[in-house]
């Protein structure tokens, strides 16, 4: 009999932090984790981001929070969440439990903000990593006010840094023109990596009504269609930065994902496809691992940014 | 018991056929049985490719076990894109399912009436409530279904319990059947001279347009009738991750948005800000 040898899934994201595969799951699509418990064994996945976070909680925009649109959808939910204090207490000891590798998302109006959650959380042991959100488009402070320039995402990264030891991940918005630049301003701020990009944002209207299909009028677009434009934005970020980098849009499949690890992602955010399919998460990690082992590659730090360029 | 546990399942259309002008109904084949409470629904998607990208959501209608094969079926009307799509799809096509979402309606209350009230395609949310219903003897009830036309009313042969012990009354916005007016109309109606300790004793279950159910909790909260109304908001997830399908409801003195998918989608018609 042959020793089959598997292929090595883990990856290394900094910090000190190293996790069993690339795959993840984004923000704000996978609740707090435990509700994809009935789809599979959540402590597959190589880490999972919990809902956005902020100091007290928040009650979110009023609805119509969410319209689709072609191969995407546009969401202006508002960062609806429990607050940071309900989630240590409440969902934490779950997750521990479930043997899930976990990570917080978080936001707040002012940095004053950002460094409290950021303060609390780091007393939670089990906590793999703090994400910062700097670029969610559906929130009138905060947020993406401090994403859209390299001052602005500095001094953030760096007032969270002083509050955390934690792995830190800034979390990056499309919604700029040289997110090259933002990205080095963050890992020079004391980021351990960056985690792009958030939802692009966009306007649905119905000509009939003669109204926007949102009541925030607009929200952020998410699923396929954006998927182009995230993996040019990887790509470039890959080159400019020297932490790692961790790629989200549009990731459907374990080929999407192979995509953005090929441009130099360290790992993968699947978000809007795990409504469209709750085990999607999982199916990637085994995809990867087949797609692997079928092509003899030892690793997937092998295969990581090996793109030929013409 | 797996059976009713939620899940996501793979299965086989077995009969997806158009009745009436309006009204499709599809069979699905699954390896595992479906249990649920009236009022829950399923995500659903059967097109191939991403567009439209979001499953649908759609109230379970029926389902069953026979000779070791489980089926589960929907009733829909053809609204949009999603919907047009799913009327292509052909017996031996595959549909992704992920089920039984939700809160259904809540029929454990003892020596009630219940008033079940269907407005367009809502009857098939209460259809399997009637079924509950009639097989529970100790329990009266009576359905109101109503439509824009008569042939906007559910056929005739898919009204539910051929022995049930309930009354049925229909009605059309355009007089073509039955009563002629909307159904909010029928069962003011229909209260005239029923004794306040008798309508205390009443539970409307409703489900249709959001005007219909709008109007009817107005309705009900002026005779002291109890309400239980299904919602209906656009998902994307439909099983509690998103917030996007949120509505607005009365916390105390203030508005909270709860999830239409997880709280929902039957909710008390009081706590409901309309
Ligand atoms: C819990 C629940 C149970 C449902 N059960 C049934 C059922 O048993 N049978 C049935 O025919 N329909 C049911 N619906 C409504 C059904 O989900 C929508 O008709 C369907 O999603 C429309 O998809 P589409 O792609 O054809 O339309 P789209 O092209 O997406 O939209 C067409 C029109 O329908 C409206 N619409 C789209 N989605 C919804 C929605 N979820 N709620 C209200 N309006 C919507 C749009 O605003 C638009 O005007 C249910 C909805 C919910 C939330
Ligand atoms: C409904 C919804 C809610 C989201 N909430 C958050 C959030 O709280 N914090 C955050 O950083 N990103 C949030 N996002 C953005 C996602 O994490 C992700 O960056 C984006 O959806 C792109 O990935 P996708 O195309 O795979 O969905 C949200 C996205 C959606 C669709
Ligand atoms: S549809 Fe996602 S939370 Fe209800």
């Amino acid at each position: 009999m042959t020793a089959i040898s598997l292929p090595d899934l883990s990856v290394n994201l900094g910090g000190g932090l190293s996790i069993k595969n690339p795959v993840m799951t984004a923000s704000g699509t996978f609740g707090y984790g435990l509700e994809f418990s009935p789809f599979y064994d959540i402590s597959r996945l190589g880490c999972l981001i919990v809902k956005g976070l902020s100091r007290e909680p928040v009650l979110g925009n009023p609805p119509q929070r969410i319209v689709e649109t072609a191969s995407g959808m546009l969401n202006a939910i508002g960062l609806q969440n429990i607050g940071v204090e309900r989630f240590v207490r409440d969902v934490v000891p779950r997750l521990e439990d479930a043997g899930a590798t976990f990570a917080a998302n978080i936001y707040g109006k002012t940095p004053e903000d950002y460094e409290a959650v950021a303060a609390r959380l780091s007393e939670v042991d089990a906590l793999a990593a703090i994400e910062v959100n700097a670029s969610c488009p559906n929130v009138k402070e905060g947020g993406i006010a401090f994403g859209s320039s390299p001052e602005g995402i500095a001094r953030l990264t760096e007032r969270v840094r002083r509050a955390t030891r934690k792995p830190l991940w800034v979390k990056l918005s499309p919604n700029v023109t040289d997110v090259g630049a933002i990205a080095k301003a963050a890992e020079e701020a004391g980021a351990d990596a960056v985690t792009l990009i958030n939802t692009l944002v966009g306007l649905a209207v119905d000509h009939r009504s003669r109204r926007p299909k949102l009541a925030n009028v607009t929200g952020g677009l998410s699923g396929p269609a954006i998927k182009p434009v995230a993996l040019r934005m990887v790509w470039e970020v890959c080159r400019k930065v020297k932490i790692p980098v961790i790629g989200i849009g549009g990731i459907q499949s374990a080929e999407d994902a192979l995509e953005f690890l090929l441009v130099g992602a360290s790992a993968v955010q699947i978000g809007t496809a795990n409504f469209r399919n709750p085990r999607v998460a999982a199916e990637v990690v085994e995809g990867i691992e087949a797609f692997l082992r079928t092509e003899k590659i030892a690793s997937v730090a092998e295969y990581r940014g090996t793109l030929r360029l013409p | 018991m797996p059976s009713s546990q939620l899940g996501f399942r793979k299965g086989t259309i077995v009969r997806n056929e158009g009745h009436g002008s309006i009204f499709y109904r599809m069979e699905v084949d699954l390896p595992e049985p479906v249990r649920f409470v009236p009022g829950q629904f399923a995500m659903v998607s059967g097109w191939p490719g991403s567009d439209p990208l979001l499953p649908r959501p759609f109230a379970i209608f029926r389902s069953g076990s026979n000779a070791g094969r489980h089926s589960v079926e929907f009733v829909y009307k053809v609204v949009g894109r999603g919907t047009a799509l799913l009327s292509g799809l052909h017996d031996g096509d595959p549909v992704s399912l992920t089920l039984p979402l939700g809160r259904g309606f809540d029929l454990s209350g003892e020596g009630r009436t219940y008033w079940l009230v269907g407005g367009g395609v809502g009857f098939s949310t209460l259809f399997p409530a009637v079924d509950a219903l009639a097989h529970r003897k100790a329990a009266g009830f009576e359905l109101f279904l109503g439509g824009r036309t008569r042939d906007q009313l559910p056929p005739r042969e898919w009204t539910p319990g051929g022995q049930a012990p309930g009354r049925f009354h229909l009605c059309t916005d355009d007089g073509t059947a039955g009563f002629h007016g909307t159904l909010v109309d029928a069962l003011r109606e229909r209260m005239k001279g029923v004794p306040a300790a008798d309508l205390a004793r009443i539970t409307i279950l409703a489900c249709g347009p959001h005007p219909m159910l709008k109007g009817l909790a107005g309705l009900a909260a002026g005779a002291g009738v109890a309400m239980q109304a299904s919602l209906e908001n656009h998902m994307a997830c439909g099983f509690g991750v998103c917030w996007g399908c949120v509505t607005a409801i009365r916390d105390g003195e203030a508005t909270a948005y709860r999830r239409v998918c997880k709280e929902g989608p039957v909710f008390d018609a009081k706590e409901v800000v309309w």
